[in-house]
């Protein structure tokens, strides 16, 4: 045990003190995500509002008009159930109810009795900041004209959340860069493996007491750890910086990333089998990785390629790890139930375990 | 010390028709050998003789393809998990973890072992205190050869196989290991080394073994490896115009004199009786022979004798 965690620290403090590959690591997919969220938040459109009048009252009627006066707004009358499915399919993009009495307190506080503001719900989706602001914007517009000033609030929005499955681009990319992130923790751990056995140290180990699983096991743990750090700062940067809400179970989540990097690792085991040199294992790394990357969906949706790439893409482990971190982090559509992705992860990590133990040269 | 036969049947090492190939190649072709606890012994070779394999096999590194290899009595294809936290090995090359400092590789392999060295014994005992917080990356050849050494020694081992461990060094490192190997000895360290250096095989090998093409070509001491093939040695002396060449030339027991530079060289096979006769011709002439001393061959003329060839060819 003692053997096992000052192998692991070894090999932390040997990774942290190899910048490059703390930025491809860690840096690397920040950049990204940071780059797809300024390009994705630029983008505005109409807004489809689900009005949903519970009142019927004049002064509910009045509030319609004040909206739909609004630039670039339209209506869709419906009720508040219907008026959220609509909303998570995407076809609106929020839902705005009056709720019954709504223009009884209206009337009360115009008399001069102020009472208590009138409740209305603003459903909007967290994880598209540019489209709440704008739902909030109209909505401050018309209620700024119904809240004279200098006299307390008559109406007040309740800010109500429902996360849609139609994923906005940005909620879409982080889970996915999550996965990415992942998958390169784990094939990347080839390149020192490969550059350790090039200088002897491998063979130097194999003349101690160590057992082989100690050594394996200290690439285990670094590669959990390093994966755990990724996925923090990565759902970090989501959530804080472009308002990605994570719907879903933590804990599963981390599931997932433990499961995805243990399996990538023992991809990255495969590739340190049949890499001779440091040089020729980046290059395998590089080959492995890129393909890879574009046809598991991470940055383009499966269903929307060419159906001869889609049969590629059924078949690659990230394209399961980045589904199912989509699913579990931000409720996206599935591609393949969870115990699919979780099963096709554990395929790929018995197969490359059995051939990485066959063909894996210590010296 | 023990001669060309004997060794203690708990011999520390006993390897017995030990053969391993590479594809076609035999790197080691049937050889046997014991070395006795507490022996330095020495497998001195050019590169390629089969040193590097002989050790590796050894070391629980290779499996050999025939014979049969014990060390401290257990045999190395079966029980090399119980050798390995007893002995101590230092490869031919020297890298390590290139971003680890020197303390952190010496703590990580005191965590291998259940009792081992202190870091700071080690540091101390291969002179590394200066370079203690330096990456491995950043040590001098000389500094990486010493690291290797050390982690050689941190689990006080019984039997230190040393691999080339002077390949590179200055004179000086190289005189300051030799001495770290002595002071092993006189612990009772067994030590196996292997060198192309024949002046470190004469300086620290109680016993040693002359290796070519997968062949031990002969095995004993360094006197025994050269007495046995030079019988004569060789009395040397300046040079003095008053002795010449056909007076010495007569001296008892002298089978040839030769000139090197400006000395002379009597070759003999009765020492004493040559170098009493010497002085008593000199007294006669009223000279006396300056720088006087014996000259014997060297494990050089032995490996040339033995293969026609320079070590370092």
């Amino acid at each position: 045990m003692h053997a096992l965690m000052a192998l692991t620290r070894a090999n932390i403090k040997s990774y942290t003190r190899d910048r490059a590959a703390v930025f491809w690591t860690l840096a690397f997919p920040l950049v990204f995500i940071v780059l797809f969220g300024l390009i994705f938040q630029g983008s505005s459109s109409n807004l489809n509002l689900a009005w949903v009048d519970d009142d019927h009252s004049p002064q509910s009627a009045e509030l319609r008009a004040a909206f739909a006066a609004q630039p670039g707004v339209t209506l869709v009358d419906t009720t508040q159930s219907d008026g959220i499915s609509q909303m998570q399919v995407g076809k609106v993009d929020s839902v705005i109810v009056v709720p019954a009495g709504y223009g009884a307190s209206v009337a009360a506080s115009s008399t001069g009795t102020p009472g208590v503001p009138a409740q209305v719900p603003v459903y909007t989706d967290p994880s598209r900041p540019n489209v709440t602001a704008q739902v909030f914007q109209v909505a401050g517009a018309v209620f700024g004209v119904v809240n004279l000033a200098g006299r307390p609030p008559v109406v007040v929005p309740v800010v109500e959340t429902v996360q849609t499955q139609n994923l906005n681009a940005i909620s879409y990319f982080v889970p996915s860069m999550l996965g990415l992130s992942v998958m390169q923790v784990g094939i990347f751990a080839a390149i020192p493996l490969v550059a350790d056995r090039e200088k002897l140290i491998l063979k130097r180990l194999a003349a101690t007491p160590l057992r082989r699983w100690q050594l394996v096991g200290s690439n285990v743990l670094m590669r959990l750890l390093i994966a755990m750090v990724q996925a923090i700062i990565i759902v970090a940067v989501g959530s804080l910086a472009f308002g990605v809400e994570i719907v879903g179970s933590l804990l599963l989540t981390a599931g997932f990333v433990a499961l995805g990097a243990v399996a990538f690792l023992s991809l990255g085991y495969v590739i340190a089998s049949f890499a001779k040199t440091e040089d020729s294992a980046n290059g395998m790394t590089s080959m492995i990785q890129f393909p890879m990357m574009f046809l598991s969906g991470a940055f383009f949706q499966i269903d929307q390629m060419p159906p001869f790439l889609q049969v590629i893409a059924r078949l690659i482990p990230l394209t399961y790890l980045a589904d199912a971190l989509r699913q579990v982090m931000v409720g996206g559509a599935a591609f393949a139930p969870l115990w699919v992705c979780a099963a096709v992860l554990i395929g790929w990590l018995v197969v490359c375990f059995g051939i990485a133990s066959q063909k894996f040269r210590w010296q | 010390m023990q001669g060309l036969t004997g060794v203690a049947s708990d011999a520390a090492i006993r390897v017995s028709g030990l053969t391993k190939r590479y594809g076609d190649l035999v790197a080691v072709d049937g050889i046997d050998f014991q070395v006795a606890h507490g022996e330095v012994f020495g497998l001195l070779g050019p590169n390629g003789a089969g040193k590097t394999t002989t050790v590796e096999i050894l070391e629980g590194l290779r499996i050999q393809d025939g014979g049969t290899a014990t060390v401290l009595g257990l045999d190395v294809a079966t029980n090399a998990e119980a050798i390995k936290p007893r002995i101590g090995v230092s490869l031919q090359t020297a890298a390590m973890y290139p971003k680890l400092t020197v303390t952190e590789v010496i703590d990580l392999f005191r965590s291998f072992y259940v009792a081992p060295r202190s870091t700071e014994e080690l540091i101390g005992l291969l002179e590394l205190g200066e370079r203690r917080n330096a990456r491995t990356a950043d040590l001098s050849g000389g500094q990486r050869q010493r690291l290797a050494v050390a982690l050689a020694l941190v689990n006080q081992p019984e039997l230190v196989f040393l691999d080339e461990p002077t390949t590179g060094l200055d004179p000086a490192a190289r005189r300051s290991l030799w001495d770290l190997v002595l002071s092993l000895k006189r612990e009772g360290t067994t030590v196996l080394l292997t060198t192309h250096y024949m002046e470190e095989a004469e300086v620290l090998c109680d016993r040693l073994a002359i290796m070519d093409h997968g062949h031990i070509l002969e095995l004993g001491t360094v006197d025994e490896l050269v007495s046995k093939r030079f019988k004569e040695r060789a009395v040397r002396f300046d040079d003095d115009p008053a002795l010449d060449d056909a007076t010495l030339g007569a001296l008892p027991a002298v089978a040839s004199v030769k000139h090197d530079d400006d000395a002379v060289l009597l070759y003999t096979l009765d020492v004493a009786a040559t170098i009493g006769a010497l002085l008593a011709a000199a007294e006669a002439k009223g000279v006396e022979p300056k720088n006087l001393g014996v000259r014997r061959a060297t494990l050089e003329d032995v490996f040339l004798d033995l293969t026609g060839r320079a070590m370092r060819d």
